[in-house]
């Protein structure tokens, strides 16, 4: 068994793999090279860049990258008497969550890295965060909205998205007290982590609004046909249908029931909608179909973080990449804003500092206001509720953003 | 005697790699183990046998599943992951039972859906799974350091038991009889050997090991999901391993084992977003340049057919 | 009435299921090669069908003669260039070959188009009717019958041209033909390329009915594998038989079992096939 080859050959290739990727990252965010004086400071970003996740990997990056770059473009980071130019460091890991954990473990230990952001959705984040919590490195969980990845007990986890709860108790809200003949609810969902969750979470929300749910349908991972479902929902006639799953399923759910002509008076899909791929891809079908994200370009925030204002962040981001940001790609950037806020107040970049920093944090961002509950979640956003109007997603809720109001029927 | 030495001398270095006190070594170190465990199972039924197994996946991930359900009804770890490892093995029994009168690509098939069929099922059943949201194991209680060198050494350990199930095999009946079965099996029935026992427990030797991996790595890792444990790559990868070293034989898979992690690592380090298309090369050339292993380098002179040769593609359709 | 509008869906999508696999079916047949490759031929076919559409204004009805085309081309030179330097070996070899093929080639497709989903959005859709109480998707619909049409006008191929019987001959024993002066090599090359021309028509048909990216491609192979154990290995019509059979099933298990269990009672159909009968419901056909 010549097995010690494995003990020195990483670590080589540890080196070399490094160089290359720094010399790529430099080259493709054109960073400048920075005064002798600046010291780097590294965060590591495990992201799905490959396999099923990759096109959400991409819009973390897209965030992540926006971030690194505005602030290198200010400067870099003060603290002290020492100034700090952002690298992130990435890792793909495939769309497998055991390799993300292996990517958190390796960017610590072998990367050096001083801060993590924690890879795509609920469960990869909750099973990386025990990594970051060993090696007691503060970690900004960008994308992960389960309250329980937070409520582990650790102490160095936090996360940019509030409870599902927060997303379906004004949707239910505002549908039950809109004065329509609303009264029965269609649930559909896709049996995986966040999809599965908030179904489960709308179905709480709509009983308590005394709706009632006449069907609560799971579909599982890789299906490639509704058909049935829907000719069944055809025969229930729902007012109100709520779908769930990633962008690639609702596009098709969306045309299956355009199809085989499912006519609700309201159409909620979590999540996609809040995606310009998914309206670009559904077309006229997109019309009136309503949704609810942590964030949107047009809520309306004097953020004390680096990016300033929401209207700022969103002209920075249409600068650099030619489209508006959606929920995930403003999280990825807010994840950064507020871990460069957090190390600002510590006055270091040592990782008890940042995390009680992080812990203590009362702050507006472009993102909106940003405090962290007990467990180490976001407790102080208020996500909007918008509705696919005239090719754009218009926001219906909360009062003080609202753009337009909610339109019932004309679902075809 | 004289060459199981030098392998005892390598396996006891290895086992002092927490010396060097790196965990992310150490972790490389026990996937390498693990990679080196699904290797030799696959061997026993892919390489002995010929039988082109792709269940591998199948008793990974019930291993996994069966180690966590157990340690979360507060069974003591090492119980469980002992559990896991019949609970492997009996459903290779019966699985092996159903589908080894399969020949060729048919049996590649049965043996890839059944993975398939598994991670559906364990989709589903959500009461006892956790389904789609995956499962948490109970955390372990000691420092991160000594966490690394359990893992790594329980690893170590079973990919050591591996060996020797494969060192045995190879030198016993069993292993003739197997070797029989891939060079004409219905001859071979004809000499006076069950066939049918024979590839039946070849399959559970290539499954109880590594339902005791997928355990071990459940309570490494605290948390899986259907589609990580059932993932067809997990099929896949052992027998690249394997060919990379040299199937049919007994150090083959081991070397092929650490090669396939080295190589897997600096592709992973050093290309962002093309490392599947660099192991699709790496599968191409092994295909073209390198037929036999790595082993077969070597030994080409005194064997010269290539191994499992006569389940050639004419006859394995039929 | 619910049944009849379940039996219409299963068909409609099991028309494409066949498309989906018969090529599949033909190359495991003649040159019994598991073409793990088939799914992101089938994935090629529909980012075909996109360009053409986007950019050339081309139906994805008619845009099937494009990436039909384009797929022959790669098919033949894979199985050329490759595959046939070790078509003796055992099956693990293809297997893995051509494994790793779909791993570079897929990862190539991801790189190149990345994996945001794309659909083809008709400018003048069809929509759907209503006939008696039962709707009817007409996209899918002539989709659906235009996979069938190909998948017959194969098997007329197959069985009135020159290079098809040469084809079924070597299906039928490539030592006989290669006696009887038929160029083997060539016509596995022609095979896989037929092959490959399936997938990528079929992906021009799919490409209005489901979205686009690399990503699907797991998703096709396991269609076809399923509708070639189903329908029996290696025959046109076995193809045709079980990609109808799987559609109907699929949708009846959905309706019954529930929606999240149609893969499940797909793939252990496949199994209990395989271990009681693995010539497939039509029973041993064809040519062997």
């Amino acid at each position: 068994m010549k097995k010690q080859n494995t003990t020195t050959r990483p670590l080589w290739g540890g080196a070399a793999g490094r160089l290359t990727a720094l010399a790529l990252l430099a080259g493709a965010a054109g960073l400048t090279q920075s005064a002798a004086a600046q010291e780097t400071m590294k965060v590591g970003a495990p992201l799905p860049l490959t396999g099923a996740l990759s096109p959400e990997g991409l819009k973390q990056q897209r965030g992540y990258d926006l971030w690194a770059k505005t602030v290198n473009e200010a400067g870099g980071i003060t603290v002290g008497n020492k100034t700090y130019n952002v690298e992130i460091v990435y890792v793909d890991y495939e769309s497998q969550t055991p390799r993300a954990v292996q990517s958190a473990e390796r960017l610590i230990t072998e990367d050096g890295v001083s801060f993590l952001f924690s890879p795509f959705g609920s469960g990869a984040a909750k099973a990386a965060s025990s990594v970051s919590e060993r090696y007691q490195i503060p970690t900004v969980a960008p994308t992960a909205s389960s309250p329980s990845v937070y409520d582990q007990g650790y102490q160095y986890l936090f996360g940019t998205f509030t409870p599902n709860s927060t997303l379906t108790t004004p949707l239910a809200d505002i549908v039950a007290n809109s004065g329509e003949e609303i009264k029965t609810v269609a649930i559909y969902a896709r049996n995986d982590l966040f999809p599965l969750a908030i179904a489960q979470e709308m179905e709480a929300s709509a009983k308590a609004q005394g709706l009632e749910v006449i069907s609560f349908d799971e579909y599982a991972i890789g299906t490639m046909d509704h058909g049935s479902a829907f000719t069944l929902m055809r025969q229930s006639q729902p007012d109100w249908v709520f779908a769930t799953g990633y962008i690639n399923d609702l596009i098709l759910i969306r045309k299956q029931m355009a199809d085989l002509g499912i006519t609700p008076k309201v159409l909620t899909m979590i999540a996609g909608p809040a995606y310009k791929e998914f309206i670009e891809a559904s077309g006229p079908l997109a019309e009136n179909v309503s949704s609810a994200a942590w964030w949107h370009p047009a809520v309306s925030y004097e953020g004390e973080d680096i990016f300033g204002a929401t209207t700022d962040y969103v002209a920075a981001f249409e600068a650099e990449y030619g489209s508006t940001p959606d929920y995930a790609e403003a999280s990825a950037s807010a994840a950064g804003a507020i871990l460069q806020v957090a190390i600002e107040k510590a006055g270091t970049i040592e990782p008890q500092a940042v995390r009680d920093a992080l812990a203590g944090l009362d702050i507006v961002t472009f993102y909106g206001p940003v405090r962290f509950s007990e467990t180490g979640q976001i407790n102080s956003l208020e996500p909007p509720v918008f509705q696919i109007q005239d090719g754009t997603a218009k926001v219906v809720f909360p009062e003080d953003v609202k753009q337009a109001d909610m339109r019932y029927g004309d679902i075809n | 005697m004289t060459r199981v030495l030098p392998v005892v001398l390598v396996i006891a270095l290895v086992a002092a790699l927490p010396l060097l006190g790196d965990n992310y070594l150490l972790r490389l170190g026990t996937m390498g183990a693990m990679y080196a465990v699904m290797a030799l199972s696959w061997n026993v039924i892919g390489g002995f046998a010929g039988y082109p197994s792709f269940a591998t996946a199948a008793f990974f991930g019930l291993g996994a599943y069966t180690g966590a359900i157990l340690q979360g009804a507060g069974v003591y770890m090492p119980l469980a992951w002992v559990a896991a490892c019949l609970a492997a093995a009996l459903f290779a029994g019966l699985l092996g039972l159903a589908i080894l009168h399969l020949k060729g690509h048919y049996f590649a098939i049965a043996s890839l859906v059944v993975a398939e069929v598994l991670l559906e099922i364990t989709t589903s059943w959500t009461s006892l799974t956790g389904g789609g949201m995956g499962l948490n194991l109970p955390i372990l209680r000691i420092s991160v350091d000594a966490q690394a060198r359990l893992f790594f050494w329980a690893m170590l350990a079973l990919a050591s038991l591996t060996l020797a199930m494969n060192w045995i095999v190879a030198n016993h009946r069993l292993g003739f009889g197997l070797r029989c079965i891939r060079q004409n099996e219905d001859a071979s029935g004809m000499v006076g050997i069950n066939t049918t026992l024979y590839k039946v427990i070849a399959f559970i030797l290539s499954a109880v090991f590594v339902g005791g991996a997928g355990a071990l790595y459940a309570s490494w890792v605290f948390y899986i999901e259907p589609p990580d444990v059932f993932a067809t790559l997990t099929s896949v990868k052992p027998i690249v391993m394997a060919l990379l070293g040299g199937a049919g034989t007994v150090l083959g898979p081991v070397i092929g084992a650490v090669l396939f992690l080295v190589m897997e690592e600096l592709v992973w380090r050093n290309l962002l977003e093309i490392h599947a298309a660099a192991l699709g090369i790496l599968i191409v050339i092994l295909i073209f340049f390198l037929p036999g292993g790595v082993l077969g380098l070597f030994k080409r002179r005194r064997k010269p057919a290539a191994p499992s040769r006569p389940l050639a593609s004419a006859e394995a359709g039929r | 009435m619910l049944y009849a509008q379940i039996l219409i869906n299963g068909l409609v999508l099991g028309g494409l299921y066949a498309c989906i696999a018969v090529g599949f079916s033909l190359v495991w047949g003649v040159l019994n090669v598991i073409n793990i490759l088939h799914g992101t031929f089938v994935v090629l076919g529909s980012y075909i069908a996109y360009f053409c559409y986007v950019h050339l204004g081309i139906h994805p009805f008619l845009s099937i003669i494009v990436s039909g085309g384009i797929l022959f081309v790669l098919g033949f030179l894979v199985q050329a260039g490759l595959i046939n330097r070790v078509m003796g070996a055992p099956v693990l070899t293809t297997l893995v070959l051509t494994f790793g093929l779909e791993l570079l080639l897929n990862n190539g497709i991801l790189l190149a188009f990345s994996a945001d989903y794309r659909t083809v959005q008709l400018a003048n859709p069809l929509g759907s009717t209503i006939i008696g109480g039962l709707v009817f998707p007409l996209e899918r619909v002539v989709a659906t019958a235009l996979a069938l049409g190909l998948t017959v006008l194969l098997y007329v191929m197959l069985a009135k041209s020159r290079i098809g019987r040469a084809i079924v001959a070597v299906r039928m024993d490539a030592e006989a033909a290669a006696l009887m002066g038929v160029n083997v090599k060539r016509i596995y090359a022609v095979t896989f390329g037929v092959g490959a021309l399936m997938a990528g028509a079929a992906g021009s048909l799919l490409a209005i009915v489901f979205p686009i990216s690399p990503l699907n491609s797991t998703e096709f192979l396991g269609i076809a594998f399923v509708v070639c154990v189903l329908g029996g290995l290696g025959s046109v019509a076995g193809a045709m038989v079980g990609g109808l059979a799987l559609g109907v099933i699929e949708s009846f298990g959905a309706l019954f079992i529930g929606p999240e269990h149609g893969l499940t009672i797909a793939f252990t159909l496949l199994i209990l096939l395989l271990i009681f009968r693995p010539t497939g419901i039509m029973g041993r056909r064809g040519y062997e």
